[in-house]
């Protein structure tokens, strides 16, 4: 039992991370496909930044840094260049893995993964098998609670949420709906960034090329399954990891009967379930074609 | 003519923009920009070898791409090419592997048949959900291109497994000699002639006839079409299933034709790269034939790069991702034209 919370929290974190940036992207009016591209460019620049210099901090730093500018990038393009953020978004995914992939290449030659002689600091031998849990694990309640806080219960919040709803409403009020839309996804680019370093650094230590594996993708999924809510799509990403360790957990189990190819499908499967439910019980769609456009003013 | 002018324009000057951002991160992570890009241009289109290799990527990225431009032209956002090629190419080469040994005459069309259907129910159930329970197609394609991927390396390392494989990616066993459409990994007039039938066949579809008319009105104006008595929720269901069917035909080709069996992992951007084309084109059936050419030779030279020029590959992903970024932008130098939001000719 320990080991399945263990592994839930581990599978979990770095994709709730990654979920609360979504959330802030998609409360401010963007829906945000290049969470995929941030996370990679988090995980990559951890693991070559303690490579390089041999600090935590210097990693998560560059990590940071890095992040924050794709978002301000981002943003850019869509909001001054109007843009399609789900088109630049996959873009921004594209060049996130192209980039790290590029990145290792021209530091390491023709090498397939990189691997950090440390990693994040742990809880330590004295909370038993919990020890192996990484710092950024402890601090992912704490992240998803202020983000609630941010978006639910302060002035900002109502701001950020009216900036995405209903534009002109917040010009009317003196609000600047594209700096909103700025602020909102450099928080993500951080949260982005932590959330990548959490998968690379938190159990393994390692970088590979295209670890990511469609996390920032589910992570999406989770906002839009979520309603927008920070509790609600956290608890879709919590339920995805779930469903992901249960599947690995399955394959042990039924390994000969069932290919694992199936059970690692599970979670993509409950997203379409989700999302389709999720839809549902919100009494069908929003009129056909809004395709994740800016609103116009 | 003017309009198509500024068009073309701003699509080329969106490229250079985004060719411009891709100098700046090869030479940040080190490499030299103008190498790079002088190989690219060696291993696209800059001799006779390298324009047969560009066809040969381009012409089945025509294929989705075209695909891609029906179902945006309905309004709906299938980003679920990738999953419908890999789709088309599963059924195409279970059909091939299962019949081996009976005539040509009748297993290859059945293939083609098999990978149109496979790439077309693959598009249907996202179709459905998106029509039926207003679920965001965005997501069920997205999620259905992992699911696919998913399928592809079950398939290769299990019911079609080639047994004697010894390569690093499961791959299934090679589709029979007398099934094949080109000789090897390269380029046929079959897959020529197809190519050609098809994209005159989406032409008349689009610019001739009444689904035409009424689907690039769905995606501009949806309310206006359904006020028109045409019904949207068919029109898209349409859109999703054409689209998925062209994608299949590519999967299709590459497993008949110059790939000639199915691996594990094979073309992991070709879907992606069609949704660019299709962009790029502005969702017009002439212009995504050229465009096309110009991606298949990006990809040729993705080949290129590393085993001539020393150069990683990533190069022709970063090209691809910063295009995307930039493709859709409509606010410089003018609003001229949008997503979906095209002069109705």
């Amino acid at each position: 039992m320990d080991d399945t919370i263990i592994a839930i929290l581990r599978s979990g974190t770095p994709l709730i991370y990654v979920t609360l940036a979504g959330v802030l992207a998609q409360r401010s009016g963007i829906w945000h496909l290049g969470l995929e591209g941030l996370m990679i460019i988090g995980a990559c620049a951890a693991v070559l930044g303690v490579v390089q210099s041999g600090s935590i901090l210097v990693g998560l730093g560059i990590g940071i840094v890095l992040c924050v500018l794709a978002s301000a990038l981002l943003w850019f393009v869509i909001e001054k260049l109007r843009a399609n953020p789900i088109i630049a978004g996959l873009g921004l995914t594209g060049l996130g893995l192209g980039g790290t992939d590029l990145a290792v290449q021209a530091i390491y030659g023709s090498q397939a993964s990189v691997n950090a002689p440390f990693g994040l600091p742990r809880l330590g031998p004295a909370f038993g098998q919990y020890g192996v849990l990484s710092i950024l694990v402890v601090l992912m309640p704490v992240f998803v609670i202020a983000v609630w806080v941010l978006t639910r219960r302060t002035r900002w919040g109502l701001q950020l949420a009216a900036s995405g709803e209903h534009p002109f409403a917040a010009r009317s009020v003196g609000v600047n709906p594209a700096r909103m839309r700025l602020i909102a996804l450099c928080l993500g680019g951080v949260l982005c960034a932590l959330g990548g370093a959490e998968l690379s650094m938190g159990s393994l230590q390692i970088f590979a090329y295209g670890m990511t594996a469609g996390r920032g993708f589910m992570a999406f999924a989770a906002v839009i399954f979520g309603g927008g809510n920070p509790l609600g799509a956290t608890g879709a990403a919590f339920f995805f990891a779930i469903v992901g360790a249960l599947g690995i957990r399955a394959q042990l189990l039924f390994g000969e009967r069932v290919p694992p190819d199936f059970l690692l499908a599970l979670p993509y499967i409950a997203t379409v379930i989700g999302v389709w439910i999720s839809g549902k019980l919100r009494g069908g769609a929003k009129a056909a074609a809004s395709f994740g456009e800016l609103k116009d003013y | 003519m003017i309009g198509y002018l500024t068009q073309i324009i701003r699509a080329v000057a969106f490229v250079f923009i985004a060719l411009l951002l891709c100098g700046v991160i090869f030479e940040f992570a080190g490499f030299s920009a103008p190498l790079m890009f002088q190989s690219i241009a060696d291993g696209a289109f800059l001799s006779m070898r390298a324009w047969e290799n560009s066809l040969r990527w381009g012409l089945p990225l025509f294929l989705t791409a075209l695909g891609v431009v029906i179902s945006f032209r309905c309004g709906f956002f299938n980003i679920g090419a990738q999953g419908q090629f890999y789709m088309g190419a599963i059924a195409a080469t279970f059909v091939a592997d299962g019949l081996n040994g009976q005539s040509a005459v009748l297993v290859v069309p059945l293939t083609f048949a098999a990978g149109i259907l496979g790439g077309a129910l693959w598009a249907l159930w996202p179709g459905l959900l998106r029509v039926k329970s207003g679920t965001d197609e965005v997501i069920t394609t997205l999620m259905g291109n992992f699911i696919a991927g998913l399928a592809l390396i079950y398939v290769t390392s299990g019911p079609l497994k080639d047994p004697s494989g010894t390569g690093q990616a499961a791959s299934s066993r090679p589709i029979g000699e007398a099934y094949r459409i080109s000789e090897g990994n390269s380029l046929s007039p079959t897959i020529i002639v197809i190519c050609v039938l098809v994209g005159v066949g989406m032409w008349v579809l689009v610019n001739r006839t009444a689904f035409g008319v009424l689907s690039s009105l769905a995606g501009r104006n949806p309310i206006m079409v359904v006020w028109q008595g045409a019904r949207l929720s068919r029109l898209g269901l349409a859109g999703f299933v054409i689209g998925g069917a062209l994608a299949g035909l590519a999967g299709t080709i590459e497993v008949l034709g110059p790939i000639g069996r199915l691996s594990s992992g094979m073309l992991p951007t070709h879907g992606f790269t069609a949704i660019l084309i299709a962009l790029v084109a502005n969702l017009s059936v002439l212009a995504t034939a050229v465009v096309a050419i110009f991606f298949g030779g990006l990809a040729a030279a993705g080949l290129y790069l590393p085993v001539l020029a020393g150069l990683p590959a990533a190069a022709i992903d970063i090209i691809n991702a910063a295009i995307a970024l930039f493709i859709t932008a409509r606010a410089w130098p003018k609003r001229l034209t949008g997503l979906l939001r095209r002069d109705a000719t």
